[in-house]
């Protein structure tokens, strides 16, 4: 088993390499690999995912508070727990990856935390200010 | 404020719009210097192209089977030593290059912050849906009278802005620093993207 997904992964490296050098960075992605718990993942790309679903969060989450509106600083620390809740998921439960291999759990939470943070803010605080008064 | 389209004019706090509008432009001119002034040059595309492959080369070394044998150990770690070095060097290039541009998209980003200053210093652009703790009040609050702390001023927004735009601006583009580079480290360590 271990063999085998060495393997595998080795593979993926060469042909990973070889697609590299003939597209561009976005067109090399393949999405279905999104959810392919088997797929391997070098540590760029998974941290470009996560990075991602970190700001779609964020944005949804920061229209959605400030367009009901939401008000007080627990909703932010709601955001936080639901954001980072949801990167835990999607590495560790749909892409079952081994955090060891990509630096760790905190490196992985960590990717595009701080821009998410700011883009949710700034939705919230703009959704609020326009529709609320 | 003549010229503001009637449709925004109904909103109380349409100036925030205005901001962020700002914000965005500011982001886009930025990183056209930055692809004027690095990005586009072959020896940074070189360069880059080297920190990935040393990067990529030392996690594959890495999580190779550990060899019993002795000496194939030793060679290893003399090849791993070898290749962290290149990329140290590779990595503190990249930071002078980063440099180089850093002086003037900090000169534009400047530009723009006193530009939005003189046009709403002292001026309530949008209302925060809660209380900021002191540290974010001094920011948030700045150059506003009155009490009220949800009051939020230019700067806050300006701040928030230059963060998530301009951050993933850069990862749409593609123009964030290779991960191997962030990683390592230099005799300079490297300048944070988000502050230049």
């Amino acid at each position: 088993m271990k063999e085998g997904k060495s393997s595998k992964s080795s593979s993926q490296q060469e042909q990973h390499e070889q697609i590299y050098h003939q597209n561009s960075h976005l067109g090399s992605f393949n999405f279905a690999k999104l959810f392919d718990s088997e797929a391997s993942w070098d540590k760029d790309q998974l941290g470009d995912v996560l990075h991602w679903i970190r700001q779609v969060v964020g944005l949804l989450c920061g229209l959605l508070w400030g367009a009901i509106p939401l008000v007080g600083g627990i909703w932010l620390l709601l955001f936080l727990a639901i954001s980072s809740g949801i990167v835990y998921g999607y590495y560790a439960l749909v892409l079952k990856i081994d955090e060891e291999d990509f630096g760790g759990h905190a490196a992985l939470l960590q990717d595009g935390l701080f821009a998410s943070l700011s883009l949710f803010l700034l939705a919230w605080i703009l959704v609020y200010s326009l529709s609320s008064f | 404020m003549a010229t503001t389209i009637p449709l925004f004019a109904s909103f109380k706090y349409a100036d925030s719009l205005t901001v962020v509008g700002i914000s965005f432009c500011t982001a886009l001119v930025c990183e056209a210097i930055s692809w004027i002034l690095i990005y586009r040059t072959s020896s940074y595309k070189s360069l880059k192209y080297s920190i990935d492959k040393a990067t990529k080369k030392l996690e594959t070394m890495k999580t190779e089977n550990p060899s019993s044998k002795l000496s194939i150990k030793k060679s290893k770690t003399k090849k791993i030593d070898r290749v962290e070095t290149s990329l140290k060097e590779s990595s503190r290039d990249l930071s002078l290059f980063k440099f180089k541009s850093g002086a003037v998209v900090a000169l534009v980003l400047f530009v723009v912050f006193g530009l939005l200053n003189s046009l709403f210093e002292g001026k309530v652009v949008a209302k925060l849906p809660f209380h900021p703790i002191t540290i974010v009040k001094k920011m948030s609050h700045r150059g506003l009278k009155g009490d009220d702390p949800t009051d939020c001023s230019m700067a806050f927004l300006y701040l928030l802005c230059s963060i998530s735009i301009r951050t993933n601006l850069q990862k749409f583009l593609g123009f964030s620093p290779p991960r191997g580079a962030a990683g390592a480290g230099g005799l300079f360590p490297m300048p944070d993207p988000k502050t230049n």
